[in-house]
Order: structure tokens, then sequence, then C-alpha cells
């Protein structure tokens, strides 16, 4: 465990050069809460509540889900495996007595402690900027189901970085699953506009899908709502993180041997 | 271990010598007297708190080798160590590769086109062409059978024509490579050296140099003839 703990460490002492991204990083938080400002504003007007949300509640929500979208920083992971494998460098990773997915979701939980600080203060900045009267739930055991549902959709999202990396073994070009990934997750997840404003069909089938659990379910629930989904919730993307794991397992097993690192 | 680069760019050599401590689970009292002993052998004490991305490819190459070589390893894999570097950096990851194989008795496992890094490293040869192995021995007497001639360099005070008549009776396989009235270069069966010489000294040059055969022409002999005699 010591040597993930490392990993982490390093990758965070890492970002500590790259500072004029995290300043881009906490800036990028506002567009997304700036759109919802004007958006929401014009559709609430007079109305007083929306679909069960309040204007607030809905902002609320919008910086809750924001605040965990730029959390996610997955896709460093498919990123490097893919051209570590296309340029014949992956075998940097293998030679290491360290397994290689923990090594990755350790350099991804390393980058993400670094960038949770200051993402924190960014959604502070917007609450009192926008004048926001925050929603957030006082439940505890709802507020300790949703980091719980937080942390494993992370590990899914790393975990399906993971796999769609390893698929360069297999093929030339990833960029297409990657960017089907990119908007199945922008889409899905929540983070454009609250699922539950979608038709109640569309919403009970991506409750079976992970995605659904990654932003927009932790988000309903630190605002106090879908408090009875939050252990079905755990469940299942529990259960996705394990269905993952074992396809992960095989897909590496299959593949490995196709790996090229000559002439480097 | 194959030596493809380590290190994080971002941070200083340090920083990626702490990380493989923990991940090859070195302690402390081994990790400071194997990092101490390699920092004084490649005398790199100056740039162990520097940007790696400040490091030129020479020292890089050192501070990748401490890399590798922190948790003692009994076996490398080096391919081209020396590939990009200038001679002076060249010839000091050779001697260090030499200490190390010496001292610690690690075994190297050295790809290479440099035959100066063959030479200088390698007591034992394989020779490998088109995935088959066409010599496995030792290096002195790769380079002893493959090495054939050698190379002749004569200069003259005065305008000086080498008798072809009288030359002739010891001219089988020699080359002439350069002619001019003052300068002559040869190239020499290496079993005929003495033998020429004497005659050749009878026509007084003023100097005389006597080279081994370019190592690029052994190499290419190798491969052309060495799949037959050792196949």
């Amino acid at each position: 465990m010591r040597k993930y703990i490392e990993i982490a460490k390093i990758y965070i002492k890492a970002q500590l050069i790259w500072r004029a991204d995290v300043v881009l990083n906490m800036v990028f938080t506002v567009t997304k809460i700036l759109f919802a400002y004007l958006l929401w504003g014009a559709i609430f007007g007079s109305k007083a509540e929306v679909a069960g949300f309040t204007f607030h509640s809905m902002l609320s929500y919008y910086i809750i889900s924001a605040f965990l979208n730029q959390l996610d920083m997955s896709s460093l992971i498919s990123n490097e495996i893919s051209t570590r494998i296309r340029n014949g460098t992956f075998s940097k990773y293998m030679i290491l007595p360290v397994s290689i997915e923990k090594y990755f979701v350790a350099m991804e939980s390393g980058v993400v402690t670094f960038y949770l600080a200051f993402d924190f203060i960014a959604a502070i900045v917007w609450i009192f900027l926008f004048q926001i009267k925050f929603v957030f739930t006082t439940n505890l055991a709802t507020i300790a189901c949703a980091i719980l549902i937080i942390l494993l959709g992370l590990l899914f999202m790393a975990q399906l970085n993971y796999y769609l990396g390893l698929l360069t073994l297999k093929y030339q070009e990833i960029g297409t699953f990657l960017m089907i990934k990119n908007n199945i997750v922008a889409f899905v997840t929540g983070s454009i506009v609250p699922l539950v404003l979608l038709p109640g069909a569309f919403v009970s089938i991506m409750k079976l899908f992970p995605f659904y659990y990654v932003t927009y379910l932790p988000s309903m629930l630190l605002i106090g709502r879908f408090q009875n989904e939050r252990i079905i919730g755990l469940i299942v993307i529990f259960a996705w993180c394990v269905i993952l794991q074992i396809v992960i397992q095989v897909t590496w097993g299959k593949y490995r041997r196709k790996y090229d690192g000559v002439g480097i | 271990m194959e030596l493809v680069s380590q290190l994080f760019f971002e941070l200083t050599v340090e920083d990626t010598l702490r990380l493989f401590k923990e991940i090859y689970g070195i302690p402390e009292e081994e990790y400071q007297n194997t990092k101490n002993y390699f920092v004084n052998l490649f005398d790199v004490k100056d740039l162990m708190n520097v940007q790696v991305r400040t490091l030129s490819l020479g020292e890089r190459m050192k501070m990748e080798l401490i890399v590798a070589l922190l948790h003692n390893p009994q076996i490398i894999f080096l391919d081209e160590p020396t590939i990009g570097l200038d001679a002076v950096a060249s010839k000091q990851i050779r001697s260090f590769l030499k200490a190390i194989n010496e001292e610690k008795g690690t075994t190297i496992v050295l790809t290479s086109h440099y035959m100066e890094d063959i030479k200088a490293l390698c007591k034992r040869t394989i020779v490998i062409n088109h995935g088959c192995k066409i010599y496995d021995g030792d290096t002195e007497e790769l380079f002893e059978k493959y090495q054939k001639n050698k190379k002749i360099t004569l200069t003259f005070e005065t305008a000086t024509e080498l008798p072809q008549l009288e030359f002739s009776e010891l001219d089988v396989g020699i080359v002439i490579l350069e002619e001019t009235p003052y300068k002559k270069v040869m190239m020499i069966p290496k079993e005929r050296t003495s033998e020429i010489l004497r005659n050749l000294m009878e026509f007084s040059p003023s100097d005389i140099s006597v080279e081994e055969e370019e190592i690029g022409t052994v190499v290419e002999r190798i491969y052309m003839e060495g799949g037959q005699t050792f196949a």
C-alpha cells in the first residue's frame, strides 16, 4: 500500500509545477454555473419550482455536479496508456513490481487530491459570487453514502479509462471509443441537465448503468433528494466496479502478449 | 530491467528515487548506501535536486541508470545506452557500467550498434542476424577472427613512388586506398603486417602509422560471412 501512497504523493507534487492549469481548472467551473444561472433564471421566471427544484436548489445541484465533474480526471489514464502502448514505452509500467491498474488509480488519486482543495475553493467562491442560497442535506447517513458513491464513481471512471486505454493493444485507434464515452458521460451523468427533467422511462433505464451514479445521484443526494436511492445506488455502482474489474482482467490476460516495445 | 525513461521530468531525481525506494521496498539504510554509492560513482551530487527537464542528455542517462540500479538488480538489459551521447559522456557511461559489473557483480546484457561499447564492456558477444544466432563467444576472438586487415599510412618528405615491380612480389592482398607523391594509404592482410612493414621501411618514410581496420567494416564482414560460418 505504501508504494501506491508514494505514487499518489509524487503526482500531487508534479501538479505543483503546472499552477496555470489549476487556475484554469478553477475558472472553467464558472462557465457551467454561469450558464445554469442564466438558463434557469429565465426558465424559473416567476415560477417557484420546476420538477421539484427551486431556483437555488437547481444552482446548488449545478455547483455540486460541476465540482464532481472537475474531480473526474480519469481521461488522463486512457490517454497515457494509449500513447505509451502506441509508441512502445508502456513497458515503463510493465517492468515495475506494481499492479499497473493500481498504479494508475494511485496516479489519479494524487491528481484528484490536489485539485480537490482548489475545486472546493472555486465552488465556495461561486456560491458567494452568485449569492446562492446553497441547499445541502444535513442527514449524515446520506452524506456518508454520497461520499462512498462518489469514491466508487471515481474508481469506476478510472477503471473504464484504464480498460479503454488497454484496448489500444487490440485496436489502432481508440479515439472513437473515447468520444462515445465522453458523450455518454456528459449526457448521462446529468452534468448538462438534471436527469429528473428527462422522461421517466429513460431515467429508469439509466439507473441500470453506472454513469447515473457517477455524478448525478451523489449530487441529488447532497442537495437532499432521492434519499431512498442511496443504498441501491451504492450496491449498483459497486457491482459495476466488480464487473468492470473482471472485464479488465480478461482483456489484460488476453491482449498483453500483443504488446510490442522494441526499437525505442 | 529495460532502460525506458522512469524519471519524472517535472520533478527532481531525488523525488523519483524516493518513489522507487517505496516501489521496490528498499529499507532506508540500504537506500541511502546505494544512492550514495551511485551518486559518488557518477559524480552527480549537484544534480540530485535539479529539475530533470533541465538536465543534458548525458546527465539524464546517468540518472536513468541510477534509478534502474537502485534496487541492485542481478541483471540489467540496456538498449543502446550511449546512443546520442557525445564522446566524453559515452566514455563515462561505459566506465560506470564496467565499475558496476566489477564492483556489484551485476550482469549486463547490452545491445549496441556502437562497437566501442561492445569492445569496452563485453567479454562475451552474441551476434544475431535475421533472428538467428550467428556467433556466441568471446568478443576478442570474434574481432580476432574478423578483423582481417590493417591500414597503413606512409608519409614522405620527398616525392616517392613505390616501385610497382619490386612491390608486386608482396602485393597479394594489398589494396591502395590513397596515393599521392607524398602519401600512401593501403590496406594489408593482418598476418603479413611485419613482412610488409619491413619492406616499406626501405623507402624511408618520414612517418608511418598502423591502424586497426574500421569496426564498421568488421561488423559488415561478420554479417556477410558469419551466417555461413556459425549457422
